[in-house]
């Protein structure tokens, strides 16, 4: 058992070890203000967090990621099933929903700037746009996989518009939305970042910004280390949402 | 499991069987409708809600004729296009071969697929403090973030694509006593074209926010900052013309890719 486990997390604990050992041995050879090494960073990291400035811009950006997702998902998710369901509407919106979503929306950024200003409404905005349409865009897409035909027969015997949805439309549609939710955890977490640095600097954004614009290269390195490991945190959690529901799918 | 399309003309046409066709719903009309009133409906709350400066569709569509004939926009277009062209081109060499060799040989895979997902799971604007310390507020920080966000979809996407490849290909290849090298770009890479496809086509997206998000930062000349310093200057309806021409380039992008993989991989039915 316990050589079975050493067996399977070996190659992991080894790339990682690695990885760190060359980001040491980088950044020792080289200038402090263009690379710092491992060490330098994670002793900067603990400063950051003992000072308690870590914890305060922390929890600052997770507020705003979480206004903007729960956000995003309570239109997203309603708004997918409703197109789902009456496919007029959905042949309407479709190609536009299409659009959007393949449009870089962090153009919108500085319109959104200069109509709402600095305050926490126009971040919330960005991260909720970053993130609805992912969500609605596979929403849809779980709705055409529904067969015309499951529909049909649900309606033969005359199952109610309540049942119908409970044990056609949602099973069908949710491991689907759950895609959609996978991306949008990803793109609200880009959205965050965007909105900190562009608009009023806050968070996690503007601990990077000051430390960057302070030349503070151990600064810059262990927020963007802490960054990364968040989106690998969040990627895992969306992943094991998707794999969830996913079970549902034939 | 269906065939996933852009429009829904081929599932509207596949979900009428023939012969006592449920009145197959035309696309046309619910799409024109649609686009009227979100048209109005845009141009009506700007009118009646927001400052004159804030783009409508009237003053949008006025604009133009007049920015698309600009000296300035046409080269800032260029700029951030010639941008985007050669990060993905770099990406896309250097993703590929990655990404073989991931999909291909285990120890690599061990070695570096914890660091591509790492790095694939970073919101990629994050990177642009530290890249502007390394390279500077230049076009060549630019690159860096546009190879950076486009390079690991296309990893992760090949090398699901290596490992894909067919047993049989291979122990036909190894009958002949193919070397590594021939198997490997003769045989694993056109069998992952598919996945190369899909990866390409996020990377496309992600190189273009990558672009747009690093003028902004940089303030160096391209289609990004032209939005950025038109709707500073409250010239927004000029600047939405840029936010068009870059709807036009993901949605290009999509439909390119899409057509591809339908006239030359007829066989593959894209999932994702």
């Amino acid at each position: 058992m316990l050589n079975n486990a050493i067996r399977r997390h070996a190659p992991f604990w080894l790339s990682i070890f690695a990885g760190i050992a060359i980001w040491e041995i980088a950044g020792r050879s080289t200038s402090q203000a263009f690379m710092v090494p491992f060490s330098t960073t994670v002793v900067e990291l603990v400063r950051l967090v003992l000072s308690g400035e870590f914890i305060r811009q922390f929890l600052d950006s997770a507020q705003l990621f979480l206004t903007g997702f729960i956000l995003a998902l309570a239109v997203g998710m309603p708004l997918g099933m409703l197109l789902a369901r009456v496919p007029v509407l959905r042949i309407g919106v479709e190609p536009y929903l299409m659009i959007l979503y393949a449009t870089p929306l962090v153009a919108l950024i500085p319109f959104i700037l200069s109509m709402m200003g600095f305050g926490f409404a126009p971040k919330v905005l960005v991260v909720f746009l970053f993130s609805v349409f992912p969500v609605v865009y596979n929403t849809v897409e779980g709705a055409r996989s529904i067969k015309p035909e499951m529909i049909e027969v649900a309606r033969s015997f005359r199952s109610t518009e309540w049942a119908l949805w409970r044990d056609v439309m949602v099973p069908y549609t949710l491991p689907y939305t759950m895609t959609g939710v996978r991306q949008a955890i990803g793109r609200a977490l880009v959205g965050m970042i965007a909105a900190e640095f562009f608009l009023s600097s806050t968070g996690l954004g503007q601990l990077i910004m000051s430390a960057s614009q302070n030349f503070d290269t151990a600064g810059v390195f262990a927020s963007v280390l802490v960054i990364a490991l968040i989106g690998v945190g969040l990627m895992r959690l969306g992943t094991a949402i998707e794999h969830h529901f996913a079970r549902w799918r034939q | 499991m269906s065939t996933t399309s852009i429009g829904a003309a081929t599932s509207a046409a596949s979900a009428a069987p023939a012969g006592n066709a449920p009145r197959k719903p035309s696309t046309f009309m619910p799409r024109f409708i649609v686009g009227a009133v979100i048209l109005i409906g845009w141009e009506a709350v700007v009118r009646l809600l927001a400052p004159s400066y804030v783009a409508k569709p009237s003053t949008v569509i006025i604009a133009i004729p007049s920015v698309l004939t600009d000296p300035a926009f046409q080269a800032a277009t260029g700029n951030t296009l010639a941008a985007v062209a050669e990060g993905l081109a770099v990406a896309l060499v250097f993703g590929t071969v990655i990404g073989l060799l991931m999909g291909r040989s285990p120890a690599f895979e061990r070695g570096f697929r914890h660091y591509v997902d790492g790095f694939y799971a970073m919101p990629m604007i994050v990177v642009l403090p530290l890249f502007s310390l390394w390279f500077g507020y230049s076009s060549g920080t630019r690159i860096a973030t546009i190879i950076f966000a486009a390079i690991f979809s296309i990893i992760i996407n090949v090398a699901d694509g290596a490992r894909a490849v067919p047993r049989e290909y291979l122990e036909v290849a190894r009958s002949f006593r193919s070397n590594r090298a021939s198997v490997l770009f003769g045989i694993v890479l056109p069998a992952s074209m598919p996945y190369l496809l899909a990866g390409f086509r996020l990377a496309a997206g992600r190189a273009l926010i990558g672009a747009v998000v690093a003028e902004f930062f940089l303030s160096i000349g391209g289609l990004g900052y032209y939005i950025l310093y038109n709707s500073r200057s409250y010239k927004h309806a000029q600047a939405f013309v840029g936010v068009l021409l870059l709807a036009a380039f993901g949605v290009g992008f999509e439909l390119l890719v899409f057509w591809v993989t339908k006239r030359f991989m007829p066989w593959y039915r894209r999932e994702r």
